[in-house]
Order: C-alpha cells, then sequence, then structure tokens
C-alpha cells in the first residue's frame, strides 16, 4: 500500500505550498514537529509536546486568535483518534482560517511504528460528516486554486508512506514559545 | 438568547475585566450562567470544547500567541486533562488561567463528586498554584489578579471555587 505515497516531509511541504503566503503550523508531538521542521522551518511554524492530537486544539486556539491569519494544524492519524472531538469541537466553533492536515501512515511512526487502531478507517468519510463535504479533500487531489475556495475549517487527507523517524527536533520548549511569539505579535 | 437578557454573574464580571482575548470550556452546574453570558458577549470569544483536554489545547494555541485566556471546567475535568496541562501548561511556562469547580467539598456532597475532590486535592495541588474562593464571595478582582500572577509567574494560575456552609466565612 505505501508504493508511490509521498513521504510524510513531502506532503507537509506540499500542503504549505497550496497557500499564496506562509501559514501558522501548529504540529503534534513526535513525527508531525520533526518532518514540519525538516519540510520548512519557519518562525510561524509551533512544535507541541503533546499530548498526542492536541495540536488541533492548540491550532483552534491559534486561529481565534489570529483571525485574519491562516493556521494549518498537521496532525498524524494515530493523534487525531486521540483527540477526535476536536473536530466536533472545530466544526461547531467554525473558524474561517483553520484547516487540518491529517498525515495517515497507519502505524505510530514515533512509537515502533506499532499499528493504529484507526489504520482502516476512512478519514475523508470521517471529515465530511463532521466539517462538511465541500470542506475536506485528499491532499493529491488539491491544488493552490481550489484550496483557495475550499471553505474552512477544512480538512487535507494525505495517504503517506511509513517511513523513519525525522531528525531531532533540537528545540527547547522556552525557544519554541519565544520564537513564536513574535512570529505572531498582532 | 439577545445579550441584554443574560444576567452577569460576579464570576463573568471579573473574566470581562481581564480582558480575555477568549474563553474556552466544558459546562458544570456552577458556571452554566457565567457560560452562556461568555457565549452571549462580544468582547471576546467563547469556544465550546466537547472534552476537557481540549480547553487547554485552545487556551495554550492563545497563550503562545502571546493572549490571555480562561478555561472554565469542573474538576473531574481538570483531571481529565492532567497531561495537557503538564505538557503544554507547565513544560511551556504558559499564563493561562484555569476556574476550576471544586466540587465535593462539605457544602456539596453528591456522593460521586467526593472521589474528585480527593483526586483534585492529591494531583492539581501538587503541580499548581491553586487559589480557592468561595463561589457565592468572589472578589471582584480575582481574575484580572490570577493573570496578574501567572504573568509573573510564567505558568498557569488555577481557581478553584467551592460552596461553602451557610455562615461561612472564606
Amino acid at each position: 500500500m505505501t508504493a508511490n505515497l509521498p513521504s510524510q516531509k513531502d506532503a507537509i511541504a506540499s500542503a504549505l505550498k497550496l497557500y499564496p503566503t506562509r501559514p501558522y503550523a501548529v504540529a503534534d508531538i513526535g513525527s508531525q514537529s520533526g518532518w514540519l521542521k525538516a519540510a520548512s522551518h519557519d518562525a510561524r511554524n509551533l512544535y507541541v509536546s503533546g499530548p498526542m492530537g492536541l495540536s488541533t486544539s492548540i491550532a483552534l486556539g491559534v486561529a481565534a486568535s489570529r483571525p485574519n491569519e491562516q493556521v494549518l494544524a498537521i496532525i498524524g492519524d494515530g493523534a487525531l483518534a486521540m483527540n477526535l472531538t476536536s473536530l466536533i469541537t472545530i466544526a461547531n466553533a467554525k473558524p474561517d482560517n483553520l484547516a487540518i492536515l491529517l498525515v495517515d501512515n497507519r502505524v505510530y511512526e514515533y512509537t515502533a511504528s506499532v499499528p493504529t487502531p484507526s489504520r482502516e478507517l476512512d478519514w475523508l468519510a470521517i471529515g465530511r460528516s463532521i466539517l462538511g463535504d465541500r470542506n475536506c479533500a485528499r491532499l493529491s487531489d488539491l491544488a493552490p486554486d481550489k484550496w483557495a475556495e475550499t471553505p474552512r475549517p477544512a480538512m487535507i487527507v494525505a495517504d503517506i508512506a511509513q517511513g523513519d523517524k525525522p531528525p531531532p527536533l533540537g528545540m527547547s520548549p522556552a525557544m519554541i514559545r519565544a520564537a513564536f511569539l513574535e512570529a505572531s505579535k498582532a | 438568547m439577545a445579550e441584554t437578557s443574560i444576567p452577569k454573574t460576579a464570576l463573568f464580571q471579573s473574566i470581562r475585566d481581564a480582558s480575555p482575548k477568549l474563553v474556552t470550556g466544558v459546562p458544570d452546574g456552577m458556571l452554566a450562567a457565567t457560560i452562556e453570558a461568555c457565549q452571549a458577549t462580544d468582547e471576546f470569544a467563547y469556544i465550546a470544547c466537547a472534552r476537557e483536554e481540549e480547553c487547554i489545547g485552545v487556551a495554550s494555541g492563545a497563550a503562545m500567541a502571546g493572549e490571555r485566556a480562561i478555561i472554565l471546567v469542573q474538576n473531574a475535568g481538570l483531571l481529565n486533562a492532567i497531561g495537557a496541562f503538564a505538557t503544554m501548561g507547565l513544560r511551556y511556562q504558559l499564563p493561562f488561567v484555569i476556574i476550576v469547580t471544586n466540587r465535593g467539598v462539605l457544602a456539596d456532597p453528591n456522593s460521586y463528586d467526593i472521589e474528585k475532590h480527593d483526586a483534585f486535592e492529591l494531583s492539581v495541588k501538587n503541580l499548581a498554584r491553586v487559589f480557592t474562593y468561595d463561589a457565592a464571595n468572589l472578589p471582584k478582582d480575582l481574575v484580572p489578579a490570577a493573570f496578574k500572577w501567572a504573568e509573573a509567574a510564567r505558568r498557569p494560575a488555577v481557581i478553584a471555587l467551592e460552596r461553602r456552609l451557610e455562615g461561612a466565612t472564606q
């Protein structure tokens, strides 16, 4: 199943390129933070350290605080399964500047690639049932013009290849916070 | 419901005086009127979360952007979110304010609340500074003062609201 699928790093880079200007990117603990840094390190990145799955909620807080800026939460399938209720909260809050990139490799990449219990779920169908049909798409079906017209809150589903762990983040929480605080000044 | 028809609780007035960017929460009976007022106002956003761990995330996102955020939950809810509280609030030194209804005290003896109170005392009070107040007798500057403390301490402040027996003093 992983033949011809993009790496997590490439999927993240492709999703960021859908935006005309760099969005805030809130990456979940572990693989997503590491691969976001490897794909596109930027002061607008927020690398969070858990618990797994909280990035969608943190991104909602950023989106509510900066309503004129686009925010992209980056989360794995195992992580979103741990905070699935955040989709319901986001659907109710209706932020018009928030999107979720779900990178689905069907394993806990940071934990010896143990298979996730969500590996047989249709994430696109789940996203559409909660956020709306028009709000969710596969990364492989998106181009910048189509993405610009996709209503928010939105979800991009990216099937990705299983891979190795990313390079170490090499940033302390204080460094991450200070950099993001500076980049997100109102 | 129009904002003008919703009674403003003392807690809501204190929240408003702190000028938060957002308030987030999961309802508890003691907080219901305040949450209704928060939902009705246009002075800040209220984000209703499906579960309490999300509230820590939402408040963390706002605090990471340098904004004031307030969480309204019951003690059982904060207990559900201890991991998030530690790995976001404490680890990133985020100065948000959590207002917790501390159920299970002498004046609030629902059988299902007793262990929540015990667990709150054993866990949250060992992790964070908890400021405890009579829910019926709140200082006007409670929430602004909690932010001043949190911003000076560079960590979350927890306000525990409890029912008191009739005639009890603070």
